[in-house]
């Protein structure tokens, strides 16, 4: 069943975006990241104009966000306070990041600098992530009863000015240092049309020591701000926000989410976390091959602009 | 439908009638006239170059819709044009969306990357290009026709770029520019079929892809007499959005922050929804 994207300007199954939907759902609900990273170039890999793609992603993204956001808080697991402060620099970052994502459009360079972003973000994280597991993994065989670390470790970046309490995270550290995370958080959001968790979630953990039980309650209080800033923001000057694709993978993550929270309920974190680096591994290779690859066709056409 | 029944049958008593009275048809008072109520109507807006129809036209044509609907089950769409004309004769339909400017650009290996290079933007580039002929195009073509049809190539050929360039880049981006509204089915290579019946009476099924640029394209029927034009007729055909998509896509274009926070009560709901829903099962 064919349905006619009206801002995509192109007709596309609708099996097919549910299906990716329920693929971002599930991963959302296997490893709470919101699975944008997945979704997006995804998006662009079945057709849909990155352009398109990202910022319908950003649409999806709020209601991802909105639904564990809401559980999360009746839990207790927001620490407002320092989502506010992500928020400041999330809200300035979201907005640059607009603004450059329409420069490189102007400019013709967008669909590179996505694909580049992906792939570097992706395989460095991706990366990370794959050792982090191993190594735990192989601690644990050799050593199963072995105390865990320390909470947090104190590096240069606590000597900054402008100190906070954060009593909810235990923590009292320099504001720049969050504002600083939510800004790069916010860009990537802009531009790549992801929610940023899978960035944000690791930043909180290991760079600013955040205990791990308020970590994807805040994280996803500012990722939920953050999408709808980029939304408001490239439906306004881009106009590139399609809700009946949003819509569409919404549905989808609707579904698949449950099954996802279901799946990793059954599977121990560390397989969990190693299969999740595999796949964004893949992912980065495949956008990698893309850009090493002599394209089939080596022209391709800008936006039209119609005659007076 | 019923129309296009209704023309066929008027047709078919013409002939008749023809075939009674021999070749010739002298002002005949059932020809069904363009513009009297046969859908098509009167020509706004046809370019100058269309020779103002005669009161016993030699070429009668007409759609079998009148205008390309894209709704939100829009997947492509298959127009027919048909006609009659006085033999002999052969039919040449030419089909052009609207100009608009395009820019092409082209990638190149950078650092082992691909990233675009170089860009060109051509003036008036046609949307939508496609041919359809009763018989070879090049043969028609290559009596001398020529001058007002025009293949693709010619028709491209006549784009004027945007900016100076040397000639060579220049036809090289040219036909990039082919090659990638090829690939989209905008730009269809093959020649369509236009079938002739009783020799004068002719039928053209006209295809559009999915990824149908909106505006309003001209449908242009041509009848060659030994290589002459001996009467051309144009239809204009409107390609747009309606109900559902061109509503949102109205919205969006018109006033894009409205839109936007549109987007996002929507996404609030069916987020709360679907969250909702999750959780009692």
């Amino acid at each position: 069943m064919e349905i006619y994207l009206p801002i995509a300007e192109l007709s596309m199954n609708v099996f097919v975006l549910l299906g990716l939907g329920a693929a971002a759902g599930l991963l959302a609900g296997m490893f709470g990241v919101g699975g944008g990273f997945l979704a997006t170039p995804l998006l662009i890999f079945v057709g849909i104009p990155p352009a398109v793609a990202v910022a319908s992603q950003a649409n999806q993204v709020i209601a991802n966000s909105v639904s564990s956001f809401q559980v999360q808080w009746r839990r207790g697991n927001v620490d407002l306070r320092m989502g506010l402060v992500l928020l400041v620099g999330g809200m300035i970052g979201s907005t640059a990041g607009v603004a450059l994502f329409t420069y490189l459009k102007n400019i013709g360079q967008i669909d590179f600098v996505i694909a580049v972003l992906y792939v570097v973000m992706l395989s460095t994280i991706g990366l990370l992530m794959l050792i982090e597991s191993l190594r735990t993994y192989i601690k644990r065989r050799r050593n199963p009863g072995a105390p865990r670390g320390k909470l947090h470790t104190h590096y240069l970046v606590h000597r900054l000015p402008l100190k906070l309490r954060f009593y909810k995270s235990k923590l009292y550290i320099s504001a720049l240092l969050p504002v600083g995370v939510g800004f790069v958080i916010g860009v990537l959001s802009a531009i790549l049309g992801v929610g940023g968790g899978f960035v944000l979630v690791p930043a909180m953990i290991y760079l600013l020591g955040m205990p791990t039980t308020v970590v994807i309650g805040t994280s996803n209080f500012q990722i939920l701000f953050v999408a709808a800033n980029v939304t408001f923001l490239q439906a306004a000057t881009n106009g590139t926000v399609d809700v009946v694709l949003a819509l569409l993978l919404i549905l989808g993550g609707v579904v698949g989410a449950p099954i996802g929270s279901r799946l990793a309920a059954k599977l121990p974190g560390v397989v969990l976390r190693g299969l999740m680096s595999v796949l964004i591994l893949a992912v980065a290779g495949q956008l990698l091959v893309e850009l090493l690859r002599t394209p089939s066709l080596p022209f391709s056409l800008g936006p039209r602009e119609a005659l007076k | 439908m019923s129309r296009l029944i209704m023309v066929l049958a008027a047709c078919c008593g013409l002939t008749a009638t023809a075939f009674a009275q021999g070749p010739r048809i002298e002002a005949p008072a059932p020809a069904p006239l363009p513009g009297t109520g046969l859908g098509g109507s009167s020509v706004p807006g046809s370019p100058p170059s269309v020779p103002a129809e005669s009161e016993t036209p030699e070429l009668i044509v007409d759609l079998s819709r009148a205008r390309v609907s894209i709704t939100s089950a829009f997947h492509g769409a298959s127009i027919l044009m048909f006609g009659m004309f006085d033999p002999p004769g052969e039919i040449v339909v030419v089909v052009a969306g609207p100009p608009a400017r395009e820019t092409v650009m082209r990638k190149e290996r950078f650092l082992g990357l691909w990233l675009n290079t170089g860009r060109q933007s051509f003036l008036d580039v046609p949307a939508y290009y496609a041919i359809a002929a009763s018989q070879p195009l090049q043969r028609l073509l290559a009596r001398g026709a020529g001058g007002e049809i025009l293949s693709l190539e010619d028709r491209l050929s006549t784009v004027k770029p945007d900016g100076s360039r040397d000639p060579a880049e220049l036809a090289k981006f040219r036909a990039g520019l082919v090659d990638v509204k090829r690939l989209e089915g905008l730009y269809p290579a093959a020649v369509g079929q236009v079938t002739v019946q009783a020799s004068r009476l002719f039928r053209v099924d006209l295809p559009f892809p999915s990824r149908l640029p909106e505006g309003v394209y001209d449908v242009r029927a041509y009848l060659l007499r030994d290589g002459n034009i001996v009467a051309a007729v144009s239809r204009p055909l409107p390609v747009g959005k309606v109900g559902f998509s061109a509503q949102l896509a109205g919205w969006a274009s018109r006033d894009g922050a409205l839109y936007g926070l549109g987007a996002i009560v929507m996404a609030l709901f069916a987020g709360w929804l679907g969250g909702a829903i999750v959780r009692r099962l």
